[in-house]
């Protein structure tokens, strides 16, 4: 008996030393490669088929996108574009690069961006639509120079081509889409593509050569879906990624205790907040939702639940993006005896609420409105939790039949669409909010080209939607990624993770 | 037997139609549209309308169904929203993964279950009987999301002997001819690769192994226990058989029955039930891609991926009536 147990303990032992001298002859064959793990799967080799933000910039990175967000200018410029002007108030003139070619050397051209907008619009498994939508034509004017005419004047339209792939029309052509996104990916972004998983991973190899690309980033980059937190933060300590996204606050110190990684942390451009639709009573009454906003003791819940790890908002938007106005402040302050105030001038003392929020797609959801719920029965209302599914309570909140919910909105770099898509009258129904005053301002802002005053105008609109208070603004999470010792990469605002913004030491 | 197999596999097309029926009335009814799941945040309602129509949403219900039974019979179960490609495809290509996570865990299952719930069983109330039973308690109790993570801290990340998850580690470009990683690098001669897919294997295998060596356990001991309390036990005692011959020969082979149906159901419900596994180890199987297909309500997915689980069901159950005959020929199928 004894001497079989000492067998087995002999063999695992041996089993375990060859396990980790296997692990890590693996990791030093692996230096000029670098696995991120990503909490979002990968759909399928079409680029224009998946709506994505972080898989939209995995494809931009083999594709090329026509403007990319300058954090340091705070708005978007040329990317694969060498300018994009306004000619009037209609059209725009769009010159691409020339010293970005594609991987097999052909130049890119006009009609390629012809064809993508084609594809981004009518592409059968097209989920692009958006970026294309308010582009009415586009005409070459040469090899490198194209028309692009809009359906309305507008300022953002920048905003929306950053998200436009720009693939090859002759390669399309030649193979059709199917044979083209699967077997020609013939990119023109600093990285090419290997291998797509569906649902699993995406490898992109470094373009030499390419003006985006230096020796210090990664040769090879992998991107393996981890749903699990746990997974992610212990791929990261044992050497299988190098950078993990979406560490959630309760994991944050164990990876910056980890001897092989810190955690980096950055703001999120995701406004969270409270929604509530003016089109049903008690929200009909801007008291009451002004009273919901002095109700939330968001320092608290800051303090309490989220370690900190948020800045607190004064609108939709924090510092970074397009509009923040350091000097205003919201008056939407804590205060419960002014809500109570408020609660009793609109004649809704004891009104019963319904307050929907999902659970596990953003940090601490639910522990959150659990802790609105009883803050706001402390100030008179009679609230209760509702947590649906998120299909479910994302279909509701689409259809504007969910009138009270927690919920965040991403993608803010320049708040413009998204501020249109929530506070514009019958933009959509999501809360069917309406102002005359917003509407006028957001209206003249897109159609603004001059950069300032269009702040100007944002800056205004967001002040009136946040004392009008159709949503109280509550903060950015801090987003913690994982970065592995020998890494050199500091996240962005923009949640992507781009090849060329990763040096390896 | 020719013709009773023959008539059980007619017999599951009546199954697999009600099934079609039920599922695809529930998806249908669940709240959630799978155009919102899945087109951007900013589309216009003209888009969202333009893609409903595309993928014959906007079609009365009674005719999506008709439609999508007309394509099934002929295999096709129509093309994943939000893969944009044919569901059968999708399916063939994790399956394997999801089959040999199944068949591992239950070797490991039953080469560990069984001979404890025998020796358990030939000693009651022993010291082993009552570890034993402790044992399979706990292994049906553990809750497998917990489990495995439990084991991810502790192999992968503490000793950091195994991978955290995934089914294989990428570049090492082994043909596919089963689809099988550990066969597949055999027939390849690619000892690193077999090395790799098992140390990939290791975690979940354990974790799903766990759970079904307690169920096993504990249905053989009671099982055998049963039989060796039965008349023909005593007169094969009094015949002068050993104890090893009785045990073995006699009161195990006539547990068997119980126990093999047992292993049926559960290596069933390993296929279709590992969702959670899938997911807490990112293994590519088809568990983790109806979680996605109900997440984004992949109406074609989730109907397309039920059809194959009753039909594996419905095979495996097959298996174990024929399995049946072997093990006890007094059994005749027919």
């Amino acid at each position: 008996m004894f001497k079989a147990i000492k067998r087995i303990l002999l063999l695992s032992g041996g089993a375990a030393v060859m396990a980790t001298g296997m692990a890590q002859q693996a990791q030093a064959q692996k230096q000029d490669q670098i696995t991120v793990a990503i909490t979002e799967g990968i759909t399928g080799n079409n680029p224009y088929a998946d709506s994505v933000v972080l898989i939209g910039s995995i494809w931009c990175q083999v594709y090329g996108c026509l403007t990319t967000w300058d954090f340091k200018a705070g708005k978007f410029v040329p990317f694969l574009a060498e300018s994009l002007e306004p000619e009037d108030d209609l059209n725009w003139i769009l010159t691409l690069r020339s010293d970005w070619k594609r991987h097999n050397g052909d130049p890119i051209v006009a009609a390629d961006v012809i064809h993508s907008i084609e594809r981004s619009r009518n592409d059968p498994e097209s989920m692009s639509q958006a970026s294309v939508q308010y582009i009415a034509s586009a005409e070459a004017l040469d090899e490198r120079r194209l028309r692009i005419k809009t359906t309305q004047k507008m300022a953002t339209l920048p905003n929306y081509l950053a998200t436009m792939q720009i693939t090859s029309k002759k390669i399309y052509d030649q193979y059709g889409a199917k044979a083209a996104d699967r077997e020609h990916p013939v990119g023109a972004g600093p990285y090419k593509l290997v291998e797509v998983g569906i649902g699993s991973h995406i490898v992109i190899e470094r373009v030499d050569g390419h003006p985006m690309v230096e020796p210090t980033n990664p040769k090879r980059i992998i991107y393996r879906m981890m749903v699990e937190p746990e997974q992610r933060v212990t791929a990261l300590a044992n050497g299988e990624v190098q950078i993990a996204q979406g560490i959630p606050p309760q994991l944050v110190s164990r990876v910056q205790q980890l001897p092989n990684a810190t955690a980096e942390m950055v703001d999120s451009a995701e406004a969270m907040f409270i929604a509530m639709s003016p089109k049903t009573a008690p929200w009909d009454n801007p008291k009451v939702r002004q009273a919901v906003c002095h109700a939330i003791n968001r320092e608290g819940i800051a303090r309490a639940i989220l370690g900190n790890q948020v800045t607190l908002l004064n609108g939709p938007v924090g510092d970074g993006q397009l509009g923040f106005d350091p000097d205003y402040t919201s008056p939407m302050n804590y205060d419960p005896e002014k809500a109570k105030t408020l609660l009793e001038e609109a004649g809704a003392v004891g009104a019963a609420v319904d307050l929907y929020t999902p659970v596990g797609r953003y940090t601490a959801d639910r522990q959150i409105t659990e802790a609105i719920v009883p803050m706001l029965e402390q100030v008179g209302f009679k609230a209760t939790l509702q947590t649906p599914e998120w299909a479910t309570l994302w279909t509701n909140v689409q259809r504007g039949e969910t009138p009270f919910y927690y919920m965040g909105r991403g993608n803010m770099l320049d708040p413009s669409p998204a501020l249109a898509q929530y506070f514009e009258t019958d933009a959509s129904p999501r809360l069917k909010y309406s102002s005359a005053e917003v509407d006028a301002l957001l209206q003249a802002e897109r159609q603004e080209f001059d950069p300032a005053k269009r702040v100007a105008m944002l800056s205004k609109a967001m002040a009136a939607i946040t004392e009008d208070a159709p949503a109280c603004f509550l903060w950015l999470h801090k987003l913690a990624w994982g970065v592995a010792k020998g890494v050199d990469y500091k996240p962005s605002k923009a949640d992507r993770v781009n090849g060329w913004e990763i040096h390896l030491r | 037997m020719l013709g009773y197999t023959l008539r059980r596999v007619a017999g599951t097309v009546p199954v697999l139609f009600m099934v079609s029926l039920l599922i695809f009335a529930l998806v249908q009814l669940a709240p959630g549209d799978p155009v919102d799941m899945l087109v951007s945040d900013e589309a216009t309602e003209e888009v969202r309308l333009a893609i409903r129509s595309a993928w014959g949403l906007d079609q009365p219900i009674y005719v999506q169904y008709l439609t999508f039974v007309k394509n099934a019979v002929m295999g096709d179960f129509g093309q994943s929203f939000r893969y944009r490609e044919p569901v059968m495809d999708l399916i063939l290509e994790r399956l394997p993964a999801s089959l040999e996570l199944a068949i591992y865990s239950t070797l490991v299952a039953v080469a560990i279950g069984l001979p404890l719930g025998v020796w358990a069983a030939s000693r009651p109330n022993s010291l082993v009987d009552t570890l034993g039973s402790i044992g399979g308690f706990f292994g049906i109790s553990l809750p497998n999301f917990w489990l495995g993570i439990l084991l991810i801290l502790l192999f992968a990340g503490t000793f950091n002997l195994l991978p955290s998850g995934g089914r294989e580690t990428w570049g090492l470009n082994v043909e596919r001819v089963t689809g099988f990683l550990t066969i597949d690098a055999i027939i390849a001669g690619r000892w690193d690769a077999l090395w790799d897919a098992l140390r990939h294997l290791t975690l979940p295998v354990i974790v799903l192994g766990t759970n079904m060596t307690g169920i096993i356990m504990q249905i053989t001991r009671a099982s055998v226990l049963e039989n060796l309390q039965e008349d023909y036990v005593m007169t094969a005692r009094a015949k002068g058989m050993s104890g090893r011959v009785v045990l073995w020969r006699h009161a195990f082979r006539n547990a068997l029955i119980a126990v093999i149906t047992i292993i049926g159901l559960e290596f069933g419900t390993l296929i279709s039930g590992a969702i959670i596994v899938e997911t807490v180890f990112a293994w590519p199987g088809i568990g983790y891609l109806l979680l996605q297909g109900i997440s984004f309500r992949d109406f074609p997915l989730i109907t397309g991926l039920v059809l194959v689980y009753t039909t594996l069901f419905v095979l495996i159950n097959l298996a174990i009536d024929m399995i049946y005959t072997v093990v006890d020929p007094r059994i005749r199928l027919g």
